[in-house]
C-alpha cells in the first residue's frame, strides 16, 4: 500500500493528449444536448407556417420588428437566468424597471443633463438589487416572498413618484433607442435597443461561463451546502448577483423608456413573470443549478415570435398570453423528460 | 403462546451491488416476546428492519406474519399488516397537534366530514396516559421535545393496533427517565401481546429487556440466545467474530511524541463533547470511533468551523486555532470530506474537473477569467492519481458511483493543498473494491506527510488502515491506542459494552 501515485511532481506529468482540432470540435458538438434546441426548433416550425401564409411576414421589416419587442425583455431575462442558476429568482424587477425609467424622466424634465439622470435611474434600479441581494442573503428568506415584498414596496413608491401620470418625454434616450441603426453594414438598420441586448447576452454568457462568479453561481444553486463546505462567500456571492441583476434591470429601464418615450409604473408590466418564463422555456432550471445565457435567450426568441405569429393569424392579443401559458407547460414536461 | 409465531423470516437474503447485506437471515419472533438485534455497524441491522417494512424487498427468502406469508409490499402496506417501526427521527406531521399526528386518516367524524374533535382529543389522551405523558393532546408536535415526539410516534403505531413493533436505537434522545419510562411501556406491550424487535448499540439495556437476543454479523444470524445465558462480552465477541489479522498487516506506527502535533484538540468540550482530547501527527492515520452520536461528527464540525468549542481548544501545528466556517478551516489547511458526498461535499450536475477546482477557483484562472486548459489539466491530475473512474473530467459527478464521488472530494482537498484531511465514514455505502482503494489512497496521504484524521463508527474498517485509534463513548474519549496494540473486540467493547476505560 506504500506507492501510491499522488500528487507532488507535476512537472513530470505527460501534456494533456492533443486532439486534433477536428476531433476536438467534434467531441464538443456531441456533448450539445440536442433536446435543449427545443425551442429553435418550435421557432423554426411556426416560421415556416406563418410564412406560408402571409406574405408580409417573412421581410426584413417583421423580424427587426421581432427583435426590438423582445429586446427590453431579453436583457431582463439574461438577469434572471443567472440568478435561476444560483436558485435565485427576482418578481420585483417590472416595478424597478418602472422605477429607473421614472427616475431619469423625472430628473429629464426638472432640466438635469442626460448623463446625471441616467446614472441616477441605473443606480436607483441597482440600490434595489444591492438591498434584494443582502435581504436574501442575511435572512435565508425565500428569494420569492423578499423580491415579491420588494415588488410591492416598488409599485407604491413608483405611483407615489409620478402621481400615476407618465412621464412623456425622454429626450435623449428616445433618441438612442427610438430608433434604428443605418442600414449600410455592418449595421443594417437593425433596431438600436439590439444593441445593449447583444452586448448583455455576451456579458451573461461570459459571466457564466468563465468567470469565477458564474461557477460559484452553478455552486450555490446546485448545491448549497457542499458551495458553504467548499469556502465559497455564499452571502457576498448572492449580493454580487442581485446587485447585477438591479444593473441589468436599470439598464432596462432606459432602453424600455427610450425605445416607448415614456417612464411610468406600469412600464413593464408582467416582465418579472415573462422573464422567469423565457429563462425556463429555454431549459434554465427553475430551482437552481442548470441552465445559461445561450439556453435562456432561445426563450426569448421563441416568446417573440409566437406573439408575432398570433398577430400574424388576426387573433387577439389575449391568445398571446394563453399560447404563453402554454409554452411554459411544455417547457417543464420536455426539461423533465430530458432527465 | 400461540403455536405460530408472530413473525417468521425465513431464510431472507439482500445484496447491495458489492454487498452482500443480508445472507441467509432467519429468525422467529413470538407475540409477547421482546427480541433484541445486535450487531457491528453494517452487520445488516437497518437492512434487515427494512426488509421487514417493506421498504427493500427481499432478494430471497419470505417473511410470515402470523402465520401467513406476506409477498412484496410496500412501506404504507406494513402498518396495515400491523408492523410498526420507530426511528430515531420520527416521522410526524409538525405542524397538527399531537391527537392528529396519533389518529391521522382514521380520525372520528360526524358523518365522514367534521372531525369530533372532543372525541378524538378523548382518545388521544388515553393512549397518552399510558405513556405516563402529559402532553395537551391538542399541541402542535413541532412544540415538543424529541422524546415526546417518539413517545408519540409509538402511540401512533399502538393506536393502529401494531402486532409487531419495531424500535430502531429508541433510547437516543432519551434520558434516563424517559428511558425508563419506555422500558417499561415496552414490558406492557410485551404483556398485551405485542412483538417486539428491539434494535441498539446500547447493550445494557438490551439485556435489561430483551428475552432473547440475536446477533448479526456480516449479513448473518451468528446466534440467537437467551439473554439469561449470555453475558455482555460473549455479545461483544460475537459482534466482532474472531479476526486477528488486521494488527499484522499494517507497520506499527513510528513513535513521534516529541514533535508539535499536526492538529491537537486539548480538553475540548461542546454540548456534546465532554473534556476531549488527543492528537493527529504529520503522517498519521488517526481513526476516530464510537456509535452514533458518541460524538465523532461533532469532532468533525468543530474542525470545519461549524461549531465552537465551549472549553478547552483546538491547535493546529502548535497554533490557536479556532476557525469562523469553512472558509477559514480551509484557509488554514484542514479540509472535510463529509459523510455523504452528493448531499454535502458535491455539486452533482457540477462536473468532475468543475468540482475539483470550486474550492479555488483563482488558481485555475487568468485575468478573473477561468481557464479551461488549466482545469482540465488540474482535474486530469488527480483523475489519473486517485483513479477516479469517469468517462471524462468533464461528467457530471451525479453519474459516478460512491466511490468514485469520495475519491473526486479527496481530489478538492488535494487541490487546495490540504495538510490535514478529515474524512467522515469514508468507505460507507462503498463496494469492497472501493474501500480498498479508498484505505490505499488515504495511507498514501499520510506517507506524503499529511495528517488525516477518519472518523467512521466501522472499527473493523478502521483497524485496517490507521496508525491509532480514538475511541468515543458519550462524548468521552474511552481509548487512544496504536492501531497494532488492539483489537475489534476490544474497541467495540469500549465503545458498547461494560468495558471501561483505564483511568
Amino acid at each position: 500500500m506504500a506507492n501510491v501515485q499522488l500528487p507532488v511532481r507535476p512537472a513530470e506529468q505527460p501534456p494533456p493528449p492533443a486532439e486534433a482540432p477536428r476531433a476536438r470540435v467534434r467531441s464538443r458538438l456531441r456533448n450539445v444536448d440536442v433536446f435543449a434546441l427545443w425551442p429553435v426548433a418550435v421557432m423554426l416550425v411556426i416560421v415556416f407556417v406563418t410564412a406560408l401564409r402571409s406574405e408580409h411576414y417573412f421581410t426584413v421589416f417583421n423580424f427587426e420588428n421581432i427583435l426590438s419587442q423582445v429586446s427590453p425583455l431579453g436583457i431582463v431575462t439574461m438577469g434572471q437566468a443567472i440568478l435561476l442558476v444560483s436558485a435565485g429568482l427576482d418578481l420585483s424587477v417590472g416595478y424597478n424597471i418602472a422605477l429607473s425609467s421614472i427616475v431619469t424622466g423625472l430628473m429629464l424634465e426638472d432640466g438635469y443633463p442626460l448623463w446625471l439622470a441616467i446614472a441616477a435611474g441605473v443606480g436607483a434600479a441597482t440600490a434595489v438589487g444591492f438591498a434584494n441581494g443582502v435581504l436574501v442573503a442575511q435572512n435565508r428568506a425565500h428569494p420569492f416572498i423578499i423580491t415579491l415584498g420588494m415588488s410591492i414596496f416598488l409599485f407604491g413608491l413608483d405611483t407615489q413618484l409620478t402621481g400615476g401620470a407618465p412621464v412623456n418625454d425622454m429626450r435623449g434616450l428616445y433618441t438612442a433607442f427610438g430608433g434604428n441603426l443605418p442600414s449600410y453594414p455592418p449595421f443594417f438598420g437593425l433596431p438600436a435597443v439590439a444593441v445593449p441586448l447583444g452586448a448583455v447576452v455576451v456579458l451573461a454568457y461570459a459571466l457564466l461561463r468563465w468567470t469565477p462568479l458564474g461557477r460559484r453561481a452553478y455552486a450555490i444553486g446546485g448545491n448549497e451546502e457542499a458551495a458553504y463546505l467548499s469556502g465559497i462567500p455564499i452571502k457576498r456571492t448572492k449580493i454580487y448577483l442581485y446587485t447585477l441583476m438591479g444593473a441589468l434591470v436599470g439598464l432596462t429601464g432606459m432602453v424600455l423608456a427610450g425605445q416607448i418615450n415614456e417612464a411610468s409604473f406600469n412600464l413593464a408590466q408582467n416582465f418579472e413573470l415573462e422573464s422567469i418564463a423565457c429563462a425556463v422555456i429555454g431549459g434554465t432550471a427553475l430551482f437552481g443549478g442548470r441552465g445559461g445565457a445561450l439556453r435562456s435567450i432561445q426563450g426569448v426568441a421563441l416568446w417573440g415570435v409566437v406573439q408575432n405569429a398570433i398577430v400574424f393569424a388576426g387573433l387577439s392579443s389575449n391568445y398571446q398570453q394563453m399560447a404563453l401559458g402554454a409554452i411554459i407547460v411544455i417547457a417543464v414536461m420536455v426539461t423533465r423528460a430530458q432527465r | 403462546m400461540p403455536d405460530a409465531p408472530l413473525l417468521r423470516i425465513d431464510h431472507v437474503s439482500k445484496r447491495f451491488p458489492g454487498v452482500q447485506a443480508l445472507d441467509d437471515v432467519s429468525l422467529v419472533v413470538d407475540a409477547g416476546e421482546v427480541r433484541g438485534l445486535v450487531g457491528q455497524n453494517g452487520a445488516g441491522k437497518s437492512t434487515l428492519v427494512k426488509c421487514i417494512t417493506g421498504v427493500h424487498p427481499p432478494d430471497s427468502g419470505r417473511i410470515v406474519l402470523g402465520g401467513e406469508p406476506i409477498g412484496t409490499y410496500l412501506p404504507k402496506h406494513a402498518y396495515e399488516l400491523g408492523i410498526a417501526v420507530v426511528h430515531q427521527r420520527t416521522q410526524l406531521i409538525p405542524w397538527l397537534s399531537v391527537t392528529e399526528n396519533v389518529l391521522l386518516g382514521q380520525l372520528p367524524t360526524f358523518g365522514g366530514a367534521i372531525v369530533r374533535r372532543g372525541e378524538a382529543n378523548r382518545i388521544a389522551r388515553e393512549l397518552l396516559e399510558r405513556f405516563r405523558l402529559d402532553i395537551d393532546p391538542e399541541t402542535p408536535v413541532a412544540r415538543l421535545a424529541p422524546p415526546e415526539r417518539q413517545q408519540v410516534a409509538i402511540a401512533r403505531a399502538l393506536f393502529r393496533r401494531a402486532r409487531f413493533l419495531i424500535l430502531d436505537e429508541p433510547t437516543a434522545s432519551l434520558d434516563a427517565a424517559r428511558a425508563a419510562r419506555l422500558f417499561e411501556l415496552v414490558r406492557d406491550l410485551q404483556r398485551e401481546g405485542v412483538g417486539v424487535l428491539y434494535v441498539s448499540h446500547h447493550l445494557e439495556e438490551v439485556f435489561s429487556l430483551a428475552d432473547r437476543i440475536t446477533v448479526l454479523r456480516d449479513g448473518r444470524v451468528v446466534a440467537t440466545r437467551p439473554a439469561a445465558e449470555l453475558s455482555q462480552s460473549e455479545v461483544v465477541t460475537l459482534m466482532a467474530g474472531r479476526r486477528l489479522e488486521a494488527a499484522a498487516a499494517r507497520s506499527a506506527a513510528p513513535a513521534r511524541a516529541a514533535e508539535a502535533a499536526a492538529l491537537e484538540l486539548d480538553h475540548v468540550s461542546t454540548d456534546v463533547l465532554h473534556d476531549v482530547a488527543f492528537a493527529v501527527h504529520d503522517g498519521e492515520v488517526v481513526g476516530l470511533t464510537g456509535v452514533v452520536g458518541a460524538g465523532g461528527h461533532d469532532v468533525a464540525r468543530l474542525l470545519f468551523g461549524l461549531e465552537r468549542p465551549l472549553a478547552g481548544e483546538v491547535r493546529l501545528a502548535g497554533e490557536r486555532y479556532r476557525p469562523h466556517g469553512p472558509k477559514e478551516a480551509i484557509a488554514a489547511g484542514v479540509f472535510l470530506v463529509p459523510e455523504d458526498p452528493t448531499r454535502d461535499g458535491l455539486v452533482p450536475a457540477l462536473s468532475v474537473a468543475h468540482n475539483i477546482t470550486l474550492v479555488d477557483l483563482a488558481s485555475v484562472s487568468r485575468l478573473g477569467l477561468l481557464s479551461r486548459r488549466l482545469e482540465q489539466a488540474v482535474a486530469g491530475r488527480y483523475v489519473r492519481d486517485l483513479s477516479i473512474a469517469a468517462a471524462s473530467v468533464d461528467t457530471p459527478v451525479r453519474n459516478l458511483s460512491g466511490g468514485n464521488q469520495q475519491k473526486v472530494l479527496v481530489a478538492k482537498a488535494l487541490a487546495v493543498g490540504a495538510r490535514l484531511l478529515v474524512l467522515e465514514e469514508p468507505t460507507q455505502g462503498v463496494d469492497v473494491h472501493a474501500t480498498a482503494e479508498i484505505h490505499r489512497i488515504v495511507r498514501g496521504l499520510a506517507e506524503e506527510g499529511r495528517g488525516v484524521l477518519v472518523i467512521s463508527t466501522d472499527v473493523r474498517d478502521l483497524l485496517e488502515f490507521v496508525d491509532r485509534v480514538v475511541a468515543l463513548r458519550g462524548g468521552r474519549v474511552v481509548e487512544d491506542v496504536a492501531a497494532a496494540e488492539t483489537d475489534y473486540a476490544r474497541i467495540l467493547d469500549l465503545m458498547v459494552g461494560s468495558l471501561q476505560a483505564a483511568a
